[in-house]
């Protein structure tokens, strides 16, 4: 899959003539993707001022100070709420793509209407907006006594990924050649044996895809856990935003506010840096394979 | 050994016995008490006048969903959650589309201007919120200051202010944070069109625009149909920019029906209602999804 992926970047090295019709391309495209970064530009420059600079944030890069930085990383309590991000969505994407790819065995493997009626049920989740069920769900919560620590919203997470990732898993199913496991069910290979060794491998690129997916979503909700944590210990990076919520229309307090944004998203733009290609072909394959 | 065609409903596989169902029930566990079962949960409390502490409530019959009707809320969170899906819809498929056009052409930079167009994705909703409530700021704001550098009056600049297009202002943080997203879903949609079918489209004589038109938008239905998908239901659940940047205001104009519910639940304490709410929304949303699922197979069989 990976190599006329390649080969065809390779090629597109013979670049289009120029004529004024790709002159014109480029300027649209060059304009639009200005307008599109300027908010983030701005912000960033922003950020690396004194938290007392008010002069006009348009004027780019005039100052290079840590001093907002610094402000803002004690008031966020940064490195708790990091980690707290970083074991929570982990966690909870381990689990979805143990869950999922495990439900979408038998959804993709079993021909019979059985099978057929528990896709269309898991896929039906992904309509409703969870949001919705949030007050029966804090009820079952508090009934069935789960109580409200860092790890409560990922029990959320998992169920709101679920329809998705099993959606993604069993098409992806049909493309696991099935005589790959008649062979192993005849070298008496058991059901487990078959799953873990034989197929759950093949389905590396949905798994690529899940964990990129729904790992970004999970990384960057704050509902869950705003509404299920009470502890600011407990907090992670989105939510710990909230706390500036009142600052977002105090000018005074911008630049202190623009450099927490910027420490928020750092940790997904540094990931997002690294592995840019499993990003992109993750996210292209989760909505075309499917 | 021989599995009994009359029981296990059709599956005669000996492979793939219906002992895999076991595989099922840690996912279904999940499904069903965290997702089922607070959705018919939702039916009995939408009867009841609970208030998420006490738990002596009584049941008032249908009068959670009278009083909904009755000032025009529900209306209202309909409406504007129509509108906003809308405008999101279309603006990013249209936008999204259109990149992925230009750059699945032969141009230079190709990645660096496909990172700048999906770079907005990776931020958390809360920080594209914060963001934009300065870009939309009066006086001070990044539009007002614009706005005045060039000569026009940026105090008077004021969309999140203004109960007319304060529900579009806020539709379009969530384009510039989605369309990159359905920009790089279109643009490998593109790339599966063959070269060759090209070729020999603009051997027949058509120029580019035909091209698109009759050749590779046809051809990409599949994606389209996909991603028009995606955006309805992303556009469905709008709550977070309502509750960030304008909460909900001004005056009722970007209550949308998730940040009603919450704004219900959680400000009001009325449990009760919230979920008279959500049950009136949950059938509000499936209806959408039919309409939309039927119009979607007629357009793809035409296509």
């Amino acid at each position: 899959m990976a190599l006329p992926g390649k080969k065809k970047e390779k090629e597109a090295v013979t670049y289009a003539k120029v004529t004024w019709k790709i002159v014109l391309l480029y300027v649209l495209i060059t304009a639009f993707c200005i307008i599109v970064i300027a908010p983030l530009v701005i912000v960033f420059s922003s950020s690396l001022r004194r938290p007392e600079n008010q002069n006009s944030p348009l004027m780019l890069f005039i100052e290079f100070s840590s001093a907002s930085y610094v402000r803002a990383f004690s008031q966020m309590n940064y490195p708790m709420e990091l980690l707290n991000s970083l074991m929570t969505t982990g966690l909870a994407v381990f689990c979805i793509v143990v869950l999922a790819t495990m439900a979408a065995y038998p959804i993709g493997r079993i021909k019979s209407r059985m099978a057929r009626f528990l896709y269309y049920f898991f896929i039906s989740g992904l309509i409703i907006p969870s949001q919705m069920v949030i007050v029966p769900i804090a009820q079952t919560f508090h009934r069935l006594g789960i109580p409200n620590t860092r790890f409560t919203p990922v029990l959320m997470f998992i169920t709101c990924s679920l329809p998705f990732s099993v959606f993604l898993f069993s098409g992806f199913m049909k493309g696991v050649p099935v005589e790959v496991e008649e062979a192993a069910y005849i070298d008496g290979a058991s059901l487990w044996k078959r799953f873990s060794a034989v197929v759950f491998p093949l389905l590396k690129p949905a798994t690529v895809s899940v964990i990129i997916t729904q790992g970004m979503w999970i990384w960057n909700d704050y509902f869950y856990p705003m509404v299920f944590i009470s502890r600011q210990n407990q907090y992670s990076l989105p939510v710990g935003m909230l706390q500036f919520l009142g600052d977002k229309e105090n000018p005074a307090q911008w630049n202190i506010l623009f450099a927490a944004c910027v420490l928020c998203a750092l940790p997904l733009i540094a990931i997002f840096m690294i592995l840019q290609k499993q990003f992109i072909n993750g996210i292209a394959a989760g909505a075309v394979k499917g | 050994m021989k599995p009994k065609k009359t029981k296990n409903g059709g599956n005669t596989s000996l492979v793939f016995r219906n002992r895999m169902y076991v595989f099922l029930i840690p996912a279904l566990a999940f499904f069903l008490v965290l997702w089922i079962y607070p959705v018919l949960q939702l039916f009995y409390y939408s009867i009841t006048n609970f208030n998420g502490i006490n738990y002596d409530f009584d049941f008032v019959g249908l009068k959670n969903y009278q009083k909904i009707f009755e000032n025009g809320t529900l209306v209202n969170s309909i409406r504007n959650t129509l509108l906003y899906a809308c405008v999101t819809v279309v603006l990013s498929n249209l936008i999204g589309l259109a990149v992925a056009i230009a750059l699945n052409t032969k141009i230079r930079m190709k990645g660096f201007f496909r990172t700048a167009s999906y770079f907005p994705a990776l931020f958390s909703a809360i920080v594209v919120g914060f963001i934009w409530s300065y870009v939309y700021m009066p006086t001070s704001g990044m539009i007002a200051n614009l706005v005045t550098l060039f000569g026009g009056n940026g105090a008077a600049f004021n969309p999140l202010g203004n109960y007319r297009i304060a529900l579009f202002a806020i539709a379009i943080v969530e384009v510039w944070k989605g369309f990159g997203s359905t920009m790089i879903i279109y643009l490998a949609g593109l790339q599966t069109v063959d070269e060759s079918v090209l070729e020999a489209g603009r051997i027949d004589g058509c120029n580019e625009w035909q091209l698109t038109k009759f050749v590779k938008l046809p051809m990409i239905a599949s994606t389209i149909t996909i991603n028009i998908i995606l955006s309805v239901i992303n556009g469905l659940k709008a709550f977070d920019y309502a509750f960030i940047m304008t909460n909900g205001g001004p005056g009722k104009s970007t209550k949308t029906l998730m940040f009603q519910i919450y704004e219900i639940a959680f400000t009001d304490q009325k449990m009760g209602r919230a979920s008279a709410f959500s049950v009136v929304s949950f059938f509000v949303i499936i209806a959408i999804t039919i309409v939309m699922l039927i119009i979607m197979n007629k357009r793809e069989v035409e296509l």
